[in-house]
């Protein structure tokens, strides 16, 4: 039976902010989905910006707000940064065609996912930013891990 | 002989427009709206390719009429190639294929951001080559160095958020509506800039807006301990010193950019042109810095259709026409 893997992580630079978008990818490895969660300026398109170009991603990532979806080029197959943050319908979402996005077998990073929470896919990483002052934040990473049941764990 | 007629269409956000010019003026710029839709008996979607389907033959319709021009009299159709919403740019793309398609005559693609540019264009007084623009709206930020109509080269981009989500996001940080942009500019002018936030360091003449959205959060939250009620008591205060800010550094790496290039033919567009304190800064700054300074009217600062039409003329003129088996790019860089 797959089980939900959650852990906390305590952030003060951007040098452990890079090097945790390096051990999210490590940790989830075959995760193409990952949805972030964390109020304005917590720093959720900045840790994308950094996990992209952990991926090999050239292109500048900037935000997505007003675009909703940018895509970003890498040597294997494109990158989905999405920002529902103008949304306000899950119609909306649909009308988009954010689905064929998140159907897609390429990473799609979601910022602001709310409105559309009840149809992410179920194997969706959330990342929830807590921020703790100016220059800390903590990260808690949930992950439904479909390789470790608890049987093979013991 | 036998005018040049363009028409433009322009759906790479949210809004769906047409427009027609004729080689000396733009007859008619339609943004779908709450009229334009009444017309037909429609009601508005809101955001995306839904929306774009439902209004661009109205849209496109109702220009030809403002415009009193027939469909036979099209000599070419200009649209949106991107950068946008691939949804979004698909519908623009595909109803003009058809349109070329139906009518036998050639396709223009054209760069939104290049079209904002070319924005210049369409009234007097236009800018003298070369020119430096900066391009400021919701989705983008950007000095462009404009060497000819068809001819710019980058100078400097944001490297996280543009400056119309600035203000933005730092109004929703103040409990203003979205968009906050126009709430911010009117609360400023009952305000002085007394709170100071740093100024990004950046380099060259890329900007950065994300860590000044953070300075304020924590100032904000800062004050309100000591005092719950402080945003209330000092909305206009804080409004004048985020947009004195925000605009501060926009033209601090404008001056930097005309002191590289010599350039002093400055010109700014995009939706956030429509900044009262961003215009007048640009004006004085003008006079200080001995530049000729340049805004198109508000019309075509926001998207428009009519940029696109009059940047399609100039791909017209050079004869640089689109195949049917051209896709819409959701990045494009140029």
């Amino acid at each position: 039976m797959p089980i939900l893997m959650e852990k906390t992580y305590h952030i003060s630079s951007i040098d452990e902010l890079q090097s945790l978008a390096n051990t999210l990818l490590d940790v989830c490895k075959s995760a193409r989905k990952f949805a972030f969660y964390g109020e304005i300026g917590a720093g959720k398109t900045t840790f994308i910006k950094l996990i992209c170009q952990a991926l090999g991603v050239k292109n500048l990532v900037s935000s997505p707000t007003f675009s909703i979806i940018n895509e970003y080029e890498t040597a294997v197959a494109p990158i989905y940064h999405i920002d529902l943050y103008r949304l306000k319908t899950e119609e909306e979402a649909f009308n988009i065609h954010l689905f064929e996005y998140l159907d897609s077998p390429n990473y799609c990073f979601i910022e602001w996912p709310e409105i559309i929470e009840h149809y992410l896919p179920e194997d969706t990483v959330k990342i929830k930013v807590n921020t703790i002052d100016e220059f800390s934040r903590t990260f808690l990473i949930q992950a439904i891990d479909h390789d470790q049941t608890p049987d093979s764990n013991s | 002989m036998k005018p040049i007629i363009i028409l433009g269409i322009e759906s790479s956000c949210d809004d769906t427009a047409a427009a027609i010019w004729n080689g000396t003026q733009m007859l008619s710029n339609v943004v779908a709206s709450q009229e334009v839709h009444k017309a037909y008996g429609g009601v508005v979607p809101e955001v995306a390719s839904r929306a774009h389907q439902v209004h661009i033959v109205p849209v496109v319709d109702e220009a030809l009429k403002q415009a009193g021009v027939k469909k036979e009299d099209i000599s070419g159709i200009a649209f949106t190639r991107g950068p946008g919403l691939m949804g979004s740019l698909m519908v623009g793309v595909s109803f003009s294929k058809a349109f070329a398609l139906g009518m036998d005559i050639p396709m223009l693609e054209v760069n939104h951001l290049q079209a904002h540019i070319l924005a210049h264009f369409i009234d007097d007084p236009k800018p003298n080559f070369p020119f430096l623009c900066l391009t400021v709206s919701g989705g983008h930020t950007q000095i462009v160095q404009v060497n000819n109509y068809l001819e710019m080269e980058v100078l400097g981009t944001t490297i996280d958020d543009a400056a119309g989500e600035a203000f933005d996001k730092t109004g929703k940080l103040l409990g203003l509506d979205y968009p906050a942009g126009p709430i911010i500019d009117r609360l400023a002018q009952q305000g002085k800039p007394v709170f100071d936030f740093p100024e990004p360091r950046i380099e060259a003449l890329d900007f950065s807006f994300s860590g000044l959205k953070t300075s304020i959060l924590y100032f904000v939250r800062k004050k309100e301990k000591e005092n719950p009620n402080f945003i209330q008591e000092n909305i206009h205060d804080i409004c004048a010193s985020v947009q004195d800010r925000i605009i501060r550094i926009l033209m601090n790496k404008l001056v930097l950019a005309s002191k590289q290039t010599g350039i002093r033919e400055i010109a700014i567009s995009g939706g956030v042109s429509a900044n009262s304190e961003l215009r007048t800064s640009l004006v004085s700054l003008g006079e200080q810095e001995n530049w000729n300074t340049y805004i198109p009217k508000m019309a075509y600062c926001t998207d428009n259709a009519a940029m696109i039409a009059i940047t399609g003329y100039y791909k017209f003129l050079r004869k640089e026409f689109a195949n049917q088996d051209i896709a819409p790019l959701a990045r494009y860089k140029f």
